[in-house]
C-alpha cells in the first residue's frame, strides 16, 4: 500500500466517523422529536401556560310554571396582567375613576408580583364598556355570571343562594350545585421563561359552558300566597317566626315552601348563617297536639280503638308519674273520635297506655319521624325519636300529646300527607327536572312511596275525626267554605331556654291538615313561633292554613263541593285567560 | 500581478460548484430565517439582528470568494505568518480582549467585534496541513509531537479566555488531522480519532459520574456564560423547544419556549433548537440532509485532492465542520454537554459566519484546481 493510498484510506476513514457523528444526531432527535415529543410537548405547555379559570355560567332555577327564580347575568370582570405594566399608577388612575374605587388599592394589586389580578369582580356593565373604550394596556375583562334572585326574598331559603365564584352555598343552589355550575372555562395566557405573562396575544376563551337548569315543584304564586299569609299572621301576633309548607300529598311534591323572616339573596353579605337556615328542613321542635294524628294512626290501625269507642277523660285531669295532665275542655266520657277533635291530653295518654311504647314508637319511625325525608335540600335534620329503652315513666304519655319529641315541620306535613294519601308515605320533593342547556331532559324527579305505615280504611276513619276536628272541634277556624277540611290543631309549650322547663308564656302554634278531604290535594302546615296573646294553634296557625287553601284552591281551580262556584270559578277562566275562539263547555252541576 | 496571484485561471461560472453553493445558501437561509424568529419578539434598539447576520454573510461571501480565487498553494505559503498574527490576535483578547459573561473572548473594532477564536481553527487546519505537506517524514516526533507543540500556544490562549467549545474544535482538528496524514502506528492513530470521536460520549461518563456541585464548579470556571439560571436549565429548555416541535413543528414565530424566552441563546448556540422547535422533525431532516450534502460534496473534495496539501486541508475543514455541526446539534438535543459552539452557518455571529464561509471557499478552492498539473 502506497503512502497516497493510505491517506486515501484514512479520509474514508474519517468519512465513516463523520457518517457515525451524524447517525448519532440523528437518533437522538428521533428520540426527542419523535418518541418523547408528547411529553415535551406538555412539559412545554406547562411552562409558558397558565391557565386562570372562570366559572362557568350557572344554570336558572325556574318555579313549576317556568317562572325564573334564580337566573345569571352576564356581568363584566376586570382582571390585570401586572408584569405586562409600563405605568401601573397611571392604569390605576383610569380604573379608579371609572370603577369608583380608591386609585391606590388598584395600583397596590397591580404591583404585585403576578400573573393576573382581579382588580374587580362582576361590575357594572356600563363600567365594563368604559373600560374596553379605554384599552388599557395590561387590563382585561372577562364576562362572569352574576347570580341575580329577581324574586328578591321569595323562597330564599329554598333557593339558598351562590357565592362570588358561582359556586352554590345553600339551599338549592348547593344542594343542585353539580348540575347548577356551568363547566370552569379556562382562560389561557400565555407566560415568558421570566414569568411575564404576554398579553394579550395568548388570551384565549374556552367555552362558555352553561349549567343545568333545574325546576322546582314550588309554584310562585303559591310560595307568595304562603309568605304573605304567613308574615301577616306573625306581624298580627307579634311572634318570632313561622313556617308554612304547602304539598301535594299524592306525590310529595313541595308547592310552597315559606318562612319567616325571610332574607334577600340578592345580598347576603354580613347576614347570619342563622339567618338564611332553611329551618322546615333543618329545625326540629316540640309538636305537640297536631302528633295525635299519629297516635290516632296507630290506635286505629292497630284496632285497639274505635271512632265510637269510649274512653274516659277523668274530667280533663289526671296524674302521670307525678305529674298532671290537663285537658282544655272538661269531661267524663268521650269518644274516640271526640277526644282527637278536643285535643284531649288525658285521652291522648290513655290511648297510648293501650298501644304501649313498642307500638306507639313504631308507628312513629313508620311515618318517618326520627328519619331524614330525603328531601332535595340540604341540612335536613332526622329529629329526634328516642327508642323505648330510653322512655321514662311520662314519656309514653308526653309522645303521645306530642311532647318529648322533636320532628321537622317537613316530616309533619309529609306525615299527614301520607294520611291523606290513603296511607302511602312519599318522599318530599322540591325539584321536579333538570334540563341541560339546550333544554334537553337530564333528570326528572317522579314521586317516590317510602313506605305505607296505615291501611287505606284507617287512612280514611282517621280523616273523617280530622275534619270532625275543624267541623267541630279546636280548628274550627281552618275550615274553608265550600272544600272539606281534614286537620289538627296543636299548640306546644316551649321549653324557657332559662328555667329549662315548659314556659307558660312561649309556646308554637300550629295547624296541619289537607283539602279537600273526600280527595286531598294540597296538605298545609302552618306553624308559628311564640306567637303573643292568644296563642293557640287554633286561633293563630288554623286562620293561617284556611287563607292559604282558600287562595291556592281558588288558583289552582280545584272544585268546590258546592255547585254555583264551580260555575264561578269556570266563568272567571273564561274572561281572563282563554281567548274568545275556545269556548269550554260550562255545565251545571244541578 | 493579478494573473499570478489568481494562478492564472479566470473566475467563471464553471469555477463554481452550484450544487455547493446552493447548499450553503440554502442553510444561511435557514439559518437567518431562524434567527429573525426568535429575535423578533425581542425589543431591541437599533438594526434587528437578522439584518446584521446578513450583512455578516455579506462580508462572509467577500471572504468565500476571496479564498476561492487565490490558489491554495499561495495562501499555504501564508500559513505560519497567519499562525503567529492568530497567537498576537489571541494574546490581544488576553490582554484588551471584551469581556461578556466572564469570558474574554472578543476584540472590539468600532461597533463590531471580531473573536479570533472562530478564526483560530481554520487557520490551524492550514498551518497543519502546511506542516505536514512540507515535511512528509513518517516518525512519531515528525508526525504528532511537532505538530502538537505548533498548536498548544493557539490551544492555550483559547482556553485562558475560557472557551471551551472552541477550544475542543481546535483540538478535535489536530487529532483529525494526525488521523489522516498517516502515522507509523495505524493503531495509534485509530486510537486517536477514537479519542476524537469518542470524546463527548466519554466526556459524558465521566461526567456523569460526578457531583452536581462539582460539575457546576467545573462548568463555572471552564464557562462562565451557561447554566446561569440553575442545574442543567438550558439543556432541559434545548430539549423541550425541540421535543414540542414533534413531527410538523410549530411554525415561524410559533416556537411557544423561543418566542417566550425559555430558550436561551436562541440566536447564536441554541439557534438549531429554535428551528427544530418551530419546523419539526420534518425541517430538521432536511436541514441535516443539507449539511450531509456538504460535507458529502467537501469529502468528494477531499478524496479527489489532487495533492497532499489539498487533501489535507480539506479532510481538516471537514472535520472543523463536521465537529462543530455534531457537537453542536448534540449538546441542544442533550446528547453532550453544553459548551459553546456555534452551528456552522446557521448561529448567529460576525466571526463564526466569516470563519466558516473562508473555510468553504477553501474547499471549494481545493476542488476548483484539482483538475490542474502540479507546479
Amino acid at each position: 500500500m502506497t503512502g497516497r493510498d493510505s491517506c486515501r484510506g484514512r479520509r474514508i476513514v474519517l468519512a465513516v466517523f463523520l457518517l457515525a457523528g451524524f447517525a448519532a444526531v440523528m437518533g437522538r432527535l428521533v428520540h426527542l422529536q419523535v418518541l418523547q415529543a408528547a411529553e415535551l410537548s406538555v412539559r412545554a405547555d406547562r411552562q409558558h401556560q397558565k391557565a386562570v379559570t372562570v366559572e362557568g355560567i350557572r344554570g336558572s332555577i325556574y318555579d313549576r310554571r317556568g317562572k325564573v327564580l334564580a337566573m345569571n347575568m352576564e356581568v363584566p370582570s376586570v382582571f390585570g396582567v401586572p408584569a405586562s405594566l409600563d405605568n401601573p399608577s397611571g392604569v390605576a388612575r383610569d380604573l379608579a375613576r371609572v370603577l369608583r374605587v380608591r386609585a391606590d388599592e388598584i395600583e397596590k394589586k397591580l404591583r404585585q408580583e403576578r400573573n393576573f389580578v382581579w382588580i374587580a369582580r362582576k361590575v357594572d356593565p356600563e363600567q365594563g364598556r368604559r373600560l374596553e373604550r379605554l384599552a388599557l394596556d395590561g387590563i382585561g375583562t372577562v364576562m362572569e355570571g352574576r347570580r341575580y334572585y329577581p324574586k328578591g326574598a321569595l323562597l330564599s331559603h329554598v333557593l339558598g343562594f351562590a357565592g362570588m365564584d358561582g359556586q352554590g352555598l345553600e339551599g338549592i343552589e348547593r344542594r343542585y350545585d353539580p348540575y347548577l355550575r356551568g363547566e370552569k372555562r379556562q382562560i389561557v395566557l400565555q407566560r415568558d421563561a421570566l414569568g411575564r405573562t404576554v398579553f394579550p396575544k395568548g388570551l384565549t376563551e374556552q367555552g362558555p359552558s352553561a349549567g343545568h337548569s333545574v325546576t322546582l315543584t314550588i309554584d310562585e304564586v303559591i310560595q307568595y300566597i304562603a309568605e304573605k299569609e304567613l308574615d301577616d299572621a306573625v306581624t298580627a301576633t307579634q311572634a318570632k317566626g313561622g313556617v308554612v309548607i304547602v304539598m301535594e300529598p299524592k306525590t310529595g311534591a313541595v308547592l310552597a315552601m315559606a318562612m319567616s323572616p325571610r332574607f334577600d339573596p340578592n345580598s347576603v353579605r354580613g347576614l347570619s348563617a342563622d339567618r338564611w337556615r332553611n329551618r322546615v328542613v333543618t329545625d326540629a321542635y316540640e309538636p305537640g297536639s297536631t302528633m295525635k294524628i299519629f297516635l290516632a294512626a296507630a290506635a286505629l290501625e292497630e284496632q285497639a280503638m274505635k271512632p265510637r269507642s269510649l274512653i274516659n277523660a277523668e274530667n280533663g285531669k289526671m296524674t302521670i308519674a307525678g305529674t298532671v295532665i290537663h285537658d282544655h275542655e272538661k269531661a267524663k266520657w268521650i269518644t274516640f273520635a271526640q277526644a282527637i277533635e278536643r285535643s284531649s291530653n288525658v285521652a291522648a295518654a290513655k290511648i297510648a297506655m293501650v298501644l304501649g311504647d313498642e307500638c306507639l314508637f313504631r308507628y312513629l319511625r313508620a311515618f318517618g319521624f326520627g328519619e331524614r325525608t330525603e328531601i332535595d335540600l340540604p341540612g335536613e335534620a332526622a329529629g329526634l325519636v328516642k327508642e323505648p329503652r330510653e322512655w321514662g315513666r311520662r314519656t309514653l304519655a308526653s309522645v303521645a300529646m306530642g311532647q318529648e319529641i322533636g320532628v321537622t315541620a317537613l316530616q309533619l306535613a309529609s306525615a299527614v300527607s301520607a294520611v291523606a294519601n290513603g296511607g302511602w308515605l312519599m318522599r318530599p320533593y322540591v325539584v321536579s327536572e333538570v334540563r341541560d342547556g339546550h333544554g334537553q331532559l337530564v333528570a326528572q324527579v317522579t314521586p317516590q312511596v317510602r313506605r305505607r305505615p296505615i291501611t287505606a280504611e284507617t287512612s280514611r276513619t282517621l280523616g273523617t275525626i280530622l275534619e270532625g276536628a275543624v267541623t267541630a272541634g279546636t280548628g274550627s277556624k281552618a275550615a274553608v267554605a265550600g272544600y272539606r277540611v281534614a286537620g289538627k290543631t296543636g299548640t306546644a309549650q316551649k321549653i324557657d331556654p332559662e328555667t329549662g322547663a315548659y314556659s307558660p308564656a312561649l309556646s308554637v302554634a300550629s295547624f296541619v291538615g289537607y283539602v279537600p278531604a273526600d280527595d286531598p290535594r294540597l296538605t298545609i302546615v302552618a306553624i308559628v313561633d311564640e306567637p303573643r296573646g292568644e296563642a293557640w294553634g287554633g286561633t293563630v296557625a288554623a286562620p293561617i292554613f284556611r287563607r292559604v287553601a282558600e287562595q291556592a284552591l281558588t288558583y289552582l281551580g280545584i272544585s268546590s263541593q258546592e255547585p254555583m262556584k264551580v260555575a264561578l270559578a269556570a266563568h272567571t277562566e273564561i274572561g281572563s285567560g282563554i281567548g274568545p275562539g275556545i269556548r269550554p263547555e260550562i255545565r251545571m252541576v244541578p | 500581478m493579478i494573473d499570478r496571484v489568481l494562478d492564472g485561471r479566470a473566475l467563471t461560472p464553471d469555477s463554481f460548484d452550484w450544487r455547493f453553493l446552493g447548499l450553503i445558501a440554502s442553510i444561511l437561509s435557514l439559518g437567518v430565517l431562524s434567527i429573525y424568529s426568535v429575535t423578533s419578539v425581542q425589543t431591541v434598539t437599533g438594526t434587528p439582528i437578522y439584518l446584521k447576520q446578513m450583512a455578516w454573510i455579506a462580508i462572509g461571501c467577500v471572504a468565500f470568494v476571496a479564498m476561492l480565487v487565490v490558489d491554495y498553494h499561495k495562501i499555504s505559503r501564508l500559513a505560519y505568518i497567519l499562525y503567529a498574527l492568530l497567537l498576537v490576535l489571541l494574546v490581544i483578547v488576553l490582554v484588551a480582549g471584551k469581556t461578556s459573561r466572564g469570558a474574554q473572548r472578543w476584540i472590539p473594532i468600532g461597533p463590531f467585534v471580531f473573536q479570533p477564536s472562530e478564526f483560530a481553527k481554520l487557520v490551524l487546519v492550514l498551518t497543519l496541513a502546511t506542516y505536514y505537506t512540507r515535511s512528509p517524514r513518517q516518525g512519531w516526533m515528525q508526525r504528532v509531537v511537532l505538530p502538537g507543540l505548533i498548536m498548544l500556544p493557539g490551544l492555550l490562549l483559547i482556553l485562558k479566555q475560557p472557551d471551551l467549545g472552541s477550544g475542543l474544535s481546535y483540538l478535535s482538528i489536530y487529532f483529525s488531522m494526525l488521523l489522516v496524514v498517516g502515522m507509523r502506528s495505524k493503531a495509534m492513530g485509530t486510537l486517536l480519532l477514537f479519542a476524537v470521536m469518542l470524546f463527548p460520549f466519554a466526556w459524558e461518563l465521566v461526567w456523569g459520574s460526578l457531583h452536581d456541585y462539582q460539575r457546576e464548579r467545573i462548568m463555572t470556571f471552564v464557562d462562565p456564560a451557561y447554566d446561569t439560571g440553575g442545574k442543567g436549565y438550558h439543556g432541559l429548555q434545548s430539549r423541550i423547544a425541540i421535543g414540542s416541535g414533534e413531527l410538523l413543528g410549530k411554525g415561524l414565530h410559533g416556537g411557544t419556549q423561543s418566542q417566550l424566552k425559555f430558550l436561551p441563546e436562541g440566536h447564536t448556540d441554541f439557534v438549531f433548537a429554535v428551528f427544530a422547535e418551530e419546523w419539526g422533525f420534518l425541517g430538521v431532516l432536511v436541514l441535516l440532509g443539507l449539511f450531509a450534502g456538504l460535507i458529502w460534496l467537501s469529502l468528494e473534495i477531499a478524496l479527489k485532492a489532487k495533492d497532499m496539501l489539498g487533501a489535507l486541508l480539506a479532510a481538516g475543514l471537514i472535520a472543523m465542520l463536521a465537529f462543530c455541526l455534531v457537537i453542536n446539534i448534540g449538546m441542544t438535543a442533550g446528547l453532550f454537554p453544553i459548551v459553546g459552539i456555534p452551528l456552522p452557518l446557521m448561529s448567529y455571529g460576525g466571526s463564526s459566519t466569516v470563519a466558516t464561509m473562508a473555510a468553504l471557499g477553501l474547499l471549494l478552492n481545493i476542488k476548483r484546481r484539482r483538475l490542474t498539473l502540479f507546479y
